[in-house]
């Protein structure tokens, strides 16, 4: 296998809220001998909020994150499936359409800046499922994770839209388990997988989001889940964060551990709890990982 | 070849026996090209003359025969039966979701209906123009503005995916914000600025939770989603942004212009404002005792600040151009 390196795209809110998971997600990448270029220059991609302010403006910070990675000669790698989906969706229309590349390139010259169209975005779950290989993977296991039935939560943004994304199905996805599969845990069946956790809402409509949370926990942990893995600090912190709010609102105890990603490709490497950050989750995972 | 065909059946109006929504095994033969509502006609024609279902045009077009098949809404005259089982080893046909079941496949669409009423879907002229709406020029470009969200053949698989609609009933779903912003684009419409402001209200727009099913399973490619973008931006653009949904959209813009990036605590703030953020320090004390507690970023701003400036700087001044 040729050396694999990304330029490596975090996202705000794992520099911030969940930096466990960009931290652990240096730790992985170094055992696993996959090189993270850091992006000193990377803007936020707006989350889709930038998207409802003004789309050309959307467009242009993204062109600006896609042109630094195109300087590095890197595809973009990220933990965040929202950054996935938001950087996707302006890859997408940059590429599919000329005039609009042109336009933004007359934008980005103003900063001294250019994108060619060449950059891929991927997210470590694609990466460890295809580019990394499962089999490459299971050979680093020093740890199966045996003890361990995992609810997987996709959420939104690493499946749709499919336009966009392309790597995964969203009806009939399997990156998720086949990944938690090779770290020798149980992967649990349950509609809520490719649902919504609420958290674009929590500050808009709480009583929404709060409620889509303590559903999607409850379906999860209903369904055999001694704990649950997503691939994105968003959705983990909906899960884990608010699961004590879910939990008043559904009127049950849930006590759902939340790992992100990186947290249980860790484990199964040998990372301590500790060393990967696990202490700063609200909902504790002790009971499972000592 | 023989297929079985595993169809959820319900019938409030029978025996006690089948008051319980139950599901039913169909042996059906099907061959290359035939589609889900071909089965559902051929069960109903020669096997089980009870089984309800919408269907007519046949082509895609009247969007009466969506169902949910394995898993997920699809019109099922545009479904294969073939590379359905291949891809899910089976074929399950169930009722919409998000919708309340009248008779087996049949869903109430009354809430689909008020929705859309909710929107007022036909052109206003300006006020004290009703006659002139026919002097408006249009352009391809004023046309094309508003193409997709005209192709909506109010099918309800947007709705019956939509995540908020599923813990929200109130929520004004996907159909009818695409229908919205129809008419909010639409260069003759005379009351656009009323239109977003309701638009704007709780259960409105921004409760919209992004979550991407509308555009994934629309059979149209009307792309609700991105019709929700234009209608929000259309709201802030005309300065409809006494609400937490716009607000939160220009804190984050400001923030991404100050630092390049996001600022959580700045953000909860000024979305929330003043007294409902007060209301966030209880759960904010828990979130510390974590240190998950968000920090104003002060000091920590990207590399380049200056393009991202340079770039927010020639976005306005196109604007300005445009007007």
């Amino acid at each position: 296998m040729s050396q694999l390196k990304y330029a490596y795209y975090p996202g705000c809110a794992s520099q911030e809220i969940t930096k466990e998971s960009s931290k652990t997600t240096r730790l992985v990448a170094s055992a696993l001998g996959i090189e993270l270029h850091d992006m000193p220059k990377a803007n936020c991609c707006g989350a889709g909020l930038l998207t409802d302010y003004d789309y050309d403006l959307y467009i242009a910070l993204n062109a600006r994150i896609f042109a630094e990675a195109e300087q590095m000669g890197m595809d973009i790698m990220t933990i965040c499936s929202t950054c996935l989906m938001v950087m996707s969706t302006a890859n997408r229309d940059l590429q599919n359409d000329k005039r609009l590349l042109e336009k933004t390139n007359d934008i980005l010259s103003k900063a001294g800046l250019h994108y060619s169209g060449n950059v891929k975005v991927k997210q470590f779950l694609w990466v460890l499922a295809e580019d990394y290989g499962l089999d490459n993977l299971k050979k680093k296991v020093v740890k199966p994770l045996s003890w361990l039935k995992v609810a997987p939560f996709y959420g939104c943004h690493s499946l749709r839209p499919s336009s966009a994304l392309g790597f995964d199905d969203p009806q009939k996805p399997w990156s998720l388990e086949a990944v938690i599969k090779a770290l020798g845990a149980e992967a649990v069946e349950y509609k809520g997988k490719t649902k919504c956790c609420g958290f674009q809402v929590d500050l808009v409509a709480e009583e929404t989001a709060v409620q889509m949370t303590g559903t999607r926990l409850l379906d999860a942990k209903g369904h055999g889940g001694n704990c649950l893995v997503t691939p994105c600090p968003f959705c983990h912190i909906n899960l884990d964060n608010y699961q004590g709010l879910a939990e008043k609102k559904v009127h049950q105890k849930i006590d759902l551990p939340i790992f992100h990603l990186s947290q249980l490709v860790g484990l199964a490497l040998g990372l301590s709890a500790v060393e990967m950050g696990m202490t700063r989750h609200l909902v504790s995972a002790e009971k499972l990982v000592g | 070849m023989k297929i079985k065909i595993k169809i959820k059946r319900f019938n409030p109006n029978e025996g006690e026996e089948s008051r319980e929504p139950y599901f039913q095994l169909y042996n059906v033969e099907a061959g290359e090209g035939m589609t889900v509502l071909d089965a559902l006609l051929k069960i109903a024609d020669e096997d089980d003359p009870t089984l309800s279902f919408r269907r007519s045009c046949r082509s895609a077009i009247c969007g009466s025969c969506a169902v949910s098949i394995n898993g997920h809404a699809k019109l099922a005259c545009k479904t294969q039966i073939l590379p359905e089982r291949h891809k899910f080893g089976e074929i399950l046909v169930e009722p919409l979701a998000n919708h309340a079941v009248m008779k087996d496949l049949i869903v109430d669409f009354s809430p689909f209906w008020n929705k859309m009423s909710r929107v007022t879907p036909y052109l206003t002229p300006p006020p004290g123009r009703q006659e002139q709406a026919d002097d408006v020029k249009i352009t391809p470009a004023d046309e094309a503005a508003i193409d997709r969200a005209q192709t909506c053949i109010m099918c309800g698989a947007c709705n019956s995916e939509c995540n908020a609609l599923e813990i929200d009933p109130e929520y004004i779903a996907p159909a009818a914000l695409a229908k919205a912003w129809r008419f909010v684009g639409d260069v003759r419409e005379g009351e656009k600025q009323k239109r977003l402001e309701r638009l704007s209200m709780e259960h409105g727009m921004w409760d919209c939770v992004r979550c991407v099913h509308c555009t994934e399973y629309c059979p149209k490619d009307v792309r609700p989603l991105k019709e929700i973008e234009l209608l929000r931006s259309a709201a802030i653009g005309r300065g409809i942004t006494d609400n937490h949904g716009a607000k939160h959209v220009e804190s984050m813009t400001q923030s991404v212009k100050r630092v390049g990036r996001l600022d959580e605590a700045a953000m909860t703030f000024k979305t929330l404002g003043f007294l409902r953020s007060l209301g966030m320090i209880p759960f904010g004390l828990k979130m510390e005792l974590h240190g998950k507690m968000p920090m104003p970023l002060i000091f920590s701003q990207i590399e380049g600040m200056d393009e991202v400036k340079t770039i927010f700087d020639e976005i306005e001044e196109k604007k300005k151009e445009k007007e």
